[in-house]
């Protein structure tokens, strides 16, 4: 009776620990971009690359994935839900590189 | 179509023997009988309105897609010249089927009386979309109609005509943003689960559309004009689902009907019931 | 058809808490719906950057991105707390429920006051709403994003609302706003990497 308190105090903790280390994953990968940016091309003289933009849009995916798993919660989710929210961070990269590269083809 | 309900309040039904007549003996017996009509005629209005609305605008009088916003004068008398009968015949069409929008919009507010929320939600929609129906396609029809009347008026006049209809169609957006967000909290607020939640939240996103095409009295041209890529064609996509949802949501609500205070009774078949019943089974 | 796709199906592990959808099944409905409606405007804006990209390059350059850094860890941290706040609702503890939406709601306030800087400051450098097609993208998509943000506030207080007395507190509720808020973040993220960091 008395380890029941003790074991949620215990998982809550856990679970707080969990959610900060992602939270510093997900800062980490912005701070990423920042370094990004500065190695990308030199302040105020910005050039086109589609290797940053590629590894922009996919470091959003991983963000966005890590959000919908971690704070979200789809990771405890059925599975169903799991597999729509791959499909759609899927989805979404698809459309955005797509959309891109088209963009450099036909112009 | 009058469905027998498992809720408490149910349907005067007929002898089971006696059933009601098939084919067109069957519709007359429901127009005489079913306590439900009116709601059907409403129903029936809105999908009649809606698909003579799509025939006109997109295929007679071209209104829809709009035209650009950024042409010159020729540009636009020229485009009034290749659609002067559709314009003039297909708006005639719209004046006489205007009133179409009435039963579906006392539909819709219907369907929030029916909610447990305070009547006040479906007066206010039903006076706000009525009113709405002037400046939100009326206008247009009888601005173009006017420019269209008379194809030897002065470039300049035909333009300015131009601009004022589809401004007048495109920016009086503000109202069908207040009545989604009407019917979205009513939907959120009600325990009788008339209406599925999604489809309130839903009403948020048709509510947010209508402030992405605010836009269009700014710019000209790009993908903001009222022409544009998203103020127009990703605004219409979301429009088409919001609209094709709640045409199907409200005759299932017709069918679910119970006329009865509490919540709506849920239909028997749906698919929903037979994955419950299945899982129920498995245990 | 979104019955079926949000309907839980039973749990086969005996030992791991049962999986549930967090909050009403309908909210995933709206934030799946959002982001695809968002990524058709990325789209949009994507395949147009090239058409244009050295006056897209030229003006992204009078972006800040360290003000984009702070305003996404800003977000990413109003995040965590949202869900620390739902963790708490879920245990029963409703003050630190509280305390935790109350600091979800003052990084949300944070991330307004920055942004609104950031317009503050472009516009008066002259890079306004219809400067060129850079910003006009700049200020929608940011506009837009920040009108959800504001709804977010919204949903803040719903949970706010549900928190204050233990009768009214509807754990659903409360997961389901925390599923909008977490969206909010999200869409930002996009947008951060697109506008910011796109080359």
């Amino acid at each position: 009776m008395s380890a029941q308190p003790e074991k949620a105090r215990a998982r809550n903790a856990q679970a707080k620990r969990r959610s900060l280390i992602v939270l510093l994953i997900l800062v980490a990968i912005t701070l990423g971009y920042l370094a990004l940016d500065r190695s990308a091309d030199a302040p105020g003289a910005y050039r086109a690359r589609s290797v940053v933009t590629t590894i922009a849009i996919l470091l959003a995916l991983v963000k966005v994935r890590l959000i919908f798993r971690e704070f979200m919660q789809v990771r405890n989710a059925p599975m169903l839900l799991c597999r729509l929210i791959d499909l759609w961070v899927a989805m979404i990269g698809a459309a955005l590189l797509a959309s891109y590269y088209i963009g450099l083809a036909v112009h | 179509m009058s469905e027998t309900s498992a809720g408490p309040a149910t349907l005067a039904e007929p002898p089971t023997e006696a059933g009601p007549p098939r084919g067109l003996a069957g519709i007359a017996w429901h127009w005489r009988n079913d306590p439900k009509r009116e709601l059907w005629f409403a129903w029936y209005s809105m999908i009649i309105f809606y698909n003579i609305f799509v025939i006109v605008f997109f295929i007679m009088t071209h209104a829809q897609p709009p035209p650009h916003p950024d042409w010159s004068d020729a540009q636009v008398v020229s485009w009034f010249n290749g659609n002067h009968n559709g314009l003039l015949i297909g708006f005639g069409i719209v004046f006489a089927i205007a009133a179409l929008t009435v039963p579906a919009n006392a539909l819709i507010a219907y369907s929030m009386r029916r909610m447990s929320v305070s009547r006040a939600f479906a007066y206010s929609y039903l006076v706000m979309y009525s009113l709405s129906a002037f400046p939100g396609m009326l206008l247009l029809c009888v601005v173009l109609s006017v420019a269209a009347m008379r194809p030897g008026r002065d470039p300049a006049q035909t333009h300015w005509l131009y601009d004022f209809a589809f401004l007048s169609y495109i920016g009086t957006m503000g109202i069908f943003l207040v009545g989604s967000l009407v019917w979205m909290l009513a939907i959120l607020l009600d325990k009788n689960r008339v209406l599925p939640k999604w489809f309130g939240y839903l009403n948020l996103c048709n509510a947010l559309t209508e402030v992405v095409v605010a836009p269009a009295w700014i710019f000209h041209r790009g993908v903001l004009d009222w022409n544009g890529l998203i103020s127009w064609w990703i605004n219409m996509v979301v429009f088409g689902v919001y609209t094709s949802a709640f045409m199907v949501l409200l005759r299932t609500m017709i069918r679910r009907e119970d006329f009865g205070e509490g919540p709506l009774p849920d239909l028997p078949n749906t698919l929903k019931a037979k994955i419950a019943a299945l899982a129920g089974a498995a245990q | 058809m979104t019955d079926i796709a949000q309907a839980e199906q039973p749990e086969a592990e005996t030992k791991k808490p049962a999986r549930h959808i967090p909050g009403q099944p309908d909210m995933w409905v709206l934030v799946l719906f959002e982001a695809l409606v968002f990524t058709a405007y990325f789209a949009v804006y994507l395949f147009h950057r090239s058409a244009h990209s050295g006056l897209f390059l030229r003006s992204q350059a009078y972006l800040n991105p360290w003000l984009g850094t702070l305003d996404t860890v800003l977000l990413l941290t109003s995040s965590m707390f949202m869900l620390h706040c739902v963790q708490a609702a879920r245990a029963g503890v409703a003050r630190a429920a509280m305390t935790n939406a109350c600091l979800t709601a003052l990084l949300g306030l944070g991330f307004l006051i920055s942004k609104v800087t950031e317009w503050i400051l472009l516009t008066r450098t002259g890079h306004g709403f219809t400067s060129n097609e850079f910003f006009m993208y700049y200020f929608f998509l940011t506009g837009i994003h920040l009108l959800h943000l504001l709804i977010g506030f919204i949903t803040l207080g719903v949970i706010m609302y549900q928190l204050r007395s233990p009768k009214r507190g509807s754990r659903e509720i409360v997961e389901t706003c925390a599923t909008y808020w977490h969206t909010v973040d999200l869409l930002w993220i996009l947008i951060f990497s697109l506008l910011y960091v796109v080359r």
